[in-house]
């Protein structure tokens, strides 16, 4: 025949079911269709098995010859089922004082412009075998899914995890007044409720990023990880030491509602973490500034830093989705406005979280503390102005349109 | 038949027969084949139906496919077959520890076979092993006649004789090489126990038959709507997945004349 093969192996005594194969099919998993591969086999009637085993395979036995003592098969690699893809050789990630950090494994394995509903949940990298089915996933491209800094802001939160059980030192709880308890169970529902949305709304769009851009699925998972342990806590704060939960308003339920319908992942984004749980940094800046004890000004510190990286990856989300889409500007303005729409009946913060954080400051109900926590209160509202402007210009809107999109944000901070 | 409709004709060995016809007739209609399928318990009463002309089509085991080319008097026709359906062999496994060498030592033995109806676990080994000058009435024979009437499709009676190979209730056992090489590829076989005696010559499998009258439009599309189907399509690899193969073939006969042997011999028509 006078065919040359690309690789050999020498399978020696092992019986085609007893080993053999498991050196004949990653050889032939090596190769490009086309390719083949010699096995020298000192087992008896080899080639029979091979015969069969070839053709259920597609692969075409090419010669079969008796040698002294051995038989020499050639086996070309056929193309049906041969998997696409680069195969991956010679990776070596590099460590970092002994760390390996999903940033380094991103760098080395760049996200792809766009992917392949096909691919399924084969990971980026993977050689994937054609034939699989089209998995459901609508975030297929990296520009509206995966900005750059995605692995290390994950590799950032990994590293921050703390516990809402051991973490916090309860014991140290006294009770508080019974209108400053009040105040603090309202300010906890409200900071619970809100951080039951931002665990719901980016679970809606885990299961939609394509597996390509997987490190967006594994930080908004530590996103989940925080909200979670957030409302754990803020709901175990609000009663410790004799209190316990205040009112969910109706206007912010339909404030949190209408980030819960969002289709988009950028607006939902944009919404939700640029512009609420950036809001919501102030707000929680604001309680520990002002908290009536340690234990509550470690908790909101704690969600506090946790909640940048949220903000953080937001921002990067839009600051990158913007530079590539330029009109993606007037998609989010007309996101916000019909949120906005929506929200017409919302007139300022719910009446009982106005009160709670003014009272929170005041620490008591006499008329000079409470004239002092108002005026305290209506500052928040400025600084929250002030930094959702920052923080817009931060992620790419011109001073204008910062101004614009922040007048017309909810009332209701979230 | 004034039906426009192709009506197909497979027996239901297994309930994956289900979504493979569904899948098939599916592709067909998207192809404007229009085709529906019905589904028998057994190839006897299939092949009578086909011949009866209360179906265009049947998807028949070897068996059933000469039997129909006999009652046709070879005027039947064979529309394709299934890749995998070329050059099948059955083998003849050995436990290592039988002290068998030699087909003549299988004489004073216990040879597992498979059911009656199978052609690649009992009727071609048996007849095969007639030709290589076996007298069979010198083995004892262990058969495993289960799902009798499926001619050897759930290959239930294969599994009984490696089992009873294994198990060492038998010394030698036939099985087609597809289950032989399928088990061993995922590594149920332990090879420190069995090995391969002797390997039959080769035989074709299963056949798309219809009768002479089938109109030639029905035919032309049937077979535009069989070979249109292609293993890189996901929606058709799922269905050809099931049905093991990869692609379609246009008939052969030649794959079918031991069998033909096998039953004159056997007095198995």
């Amino acid at each position: 025949m006078g065919r040359l093969a690309t690789v050999a192996i020498d399978g020696g005594d092992l019986p085609f079911g007893g080993g053999l194969l498991a050196l004949v099919r990653p050889a032939l998993n090596g190769m490009e269709p086309g390719g083949v591969l010699a096995v020298h086999s000192r087992t008896p009637a080899i080639a029979d098995e091979f015969f069969t085993w070839c053709k259920l395979e597609h692969h075409e036995l090419l010669e079969s010859s008796a040698q002294t003592g051995f038989t020499r098969l050639l086996i070309q690699k056929g193309s049906l089922g041969a998997p696409r893809g680069i195969m991956e050789i010679n990776q070596d990630l590099p460590t970092r004082a002994g760390r390996l950090d999903a940033a380094t494994v991103l760098e080395a394995v760049p996200f792809p412009a766009k992917a392949d509903p096909g691919t399924g949940f084969a990971p980026r990298g993977a050689r994937v075998e054609p034939g699989g089915p089209a998995y459901p996933f609508a975030l297929n491209d990296r520009d509206r899914t995966a900005p750059p800094d995605v692995a290390a802001l994950y590799d950032q939160a990994v590293s921050a995890q703390w516990n809402g059980d051991t973490d916090i030192a309860w014991d140290r709880i006294k009770p508080l007044s019974p209108p400053l308890q009040q105040a603090l169970g309202q300010i906890m529902t409200f900071l619970a409720e809100n951080e039951l949305s931002a665990l719901y709304v980016p679970s809606r769009f885990i299961a939609r990023v394509h597996p390509a851009y997987v490190e967006v699925g594994m930080f908004l998972s530590t996103q989940l990880a925080d909200e979670a342990r957030h409302i754990d806590v803020f709901l175990k704060r609000a009663r410790k030491g004799g209190g316990g939960l205040g009112i969910s308003h109706a206007t912010t339920s339909a404030s949190l509602h209408s980030l819960l319908m969002l289709e988009d992942f950028t607006e939902a984004a944009f919404l939700l973490s640029v512009l609420g749980e950036g809001t919501f940094l102030d707000l929680l800046r604001y309680i520990e500034v002002n908290a009536p004890d340690e234990v509550t000004a470690d908790i909101v510190r704690r969600a506090r830093a946790d909640e940048t990286r949220h903000v953080h990856f937001g921002m990067s989300h839009v600051k990158h989705a913007l530079q590539q889409d330029p009109a993606l500007y007037g998609r989010l303005e007309a996101a916000v406005r019909r949120r906005s729409a929506t929200l017409a009946g919302v007139n300022g913060v719910p009446a009982a979280v106005q009160d709670a954080l003014t009272i929170l400051v005041a620490r008591g109900i006499d008329p000079p503390s409470v004239r002092r926590g108002h005026e305290t209160y209506r500052e928040l509202l400025n600084v929250m102005h002030e930094n959702r402007i920052k923080r817009l210009a931060s992620a790419g809107f011109s001073h204008d349109q910062a101004q614009t999109l922040s007048d017309l944000h909810t009332p209701n901070f979230m | 038949m004034a039906d426009e409709n192709i009506l197909l004709g497979a027996v239901a060995y297994d309930a994956k027969v289900v979504p493979i016809w569904e899948g098939i007739r599916e592709h067909f209609r998207k192809q404007s084949v229009p085709m529906d399928f019905c589904l028998f318990s057994n190839y006897e009463r299939q092949v009578e139906s086909l011949l009866a002309g209360h179906i265009d089509i049947a998807w028949n085991t070897p068996l059933a496919h000469v039997r129909v080319q006999k009652r046709t008097e070879g005027k039947s026709l064979s529309l394709g077959m299934r890749d995998s359906d070329r050059d099948f062999r059955s083998r003849v496994i050995v436990r290592k520890d039988a002290g068998i060498k030699s087909l003549k030592d299988l004489a004073g033995k216990t040879l597992a076979v498979g059911s009656r109806d199978s052609t690649q676990a009992r009727i071609l080994p048996l007849h095969f092993l007639g030709q290589q000058g076996i007298d069979l009435s010198t083995v004892r024979l262990l058969p495993f006649d289960t799902d009798v009437g499926k001619h050897g499709d759930t290959g239930t009676s294969e599994l009984d004789v490696l089992k009873a190979l294994h198990e060492g209730r038998a010394q030698a056992g036939t099985v087609g090489d597809l289950i032989w090489v399928l088990e061993q590829a995922a590594g149920r076989i332990d090879t420190g126990k069995l090995e391969v005696l002797w390997t039959t010559p080769g035989f074709d499998h299963c056949m798309f038959d219809a009768l002479p009258t089938l109109s030639a439009s029905k035919l032309e599309l049937f077979k535009k709507g069989l070979f249109a189907m292609k293993w890189e399509i996901p929606e058709h690899r799922r269905i050809l997945e099931l049905e093991g193969l990869k692609q379609w073939m246009p008939p052969r006969q030649e794959g079918y004349a031991s069998l033909r042997a096998a039953l004159d011999d056997q007095k198995g028509w």
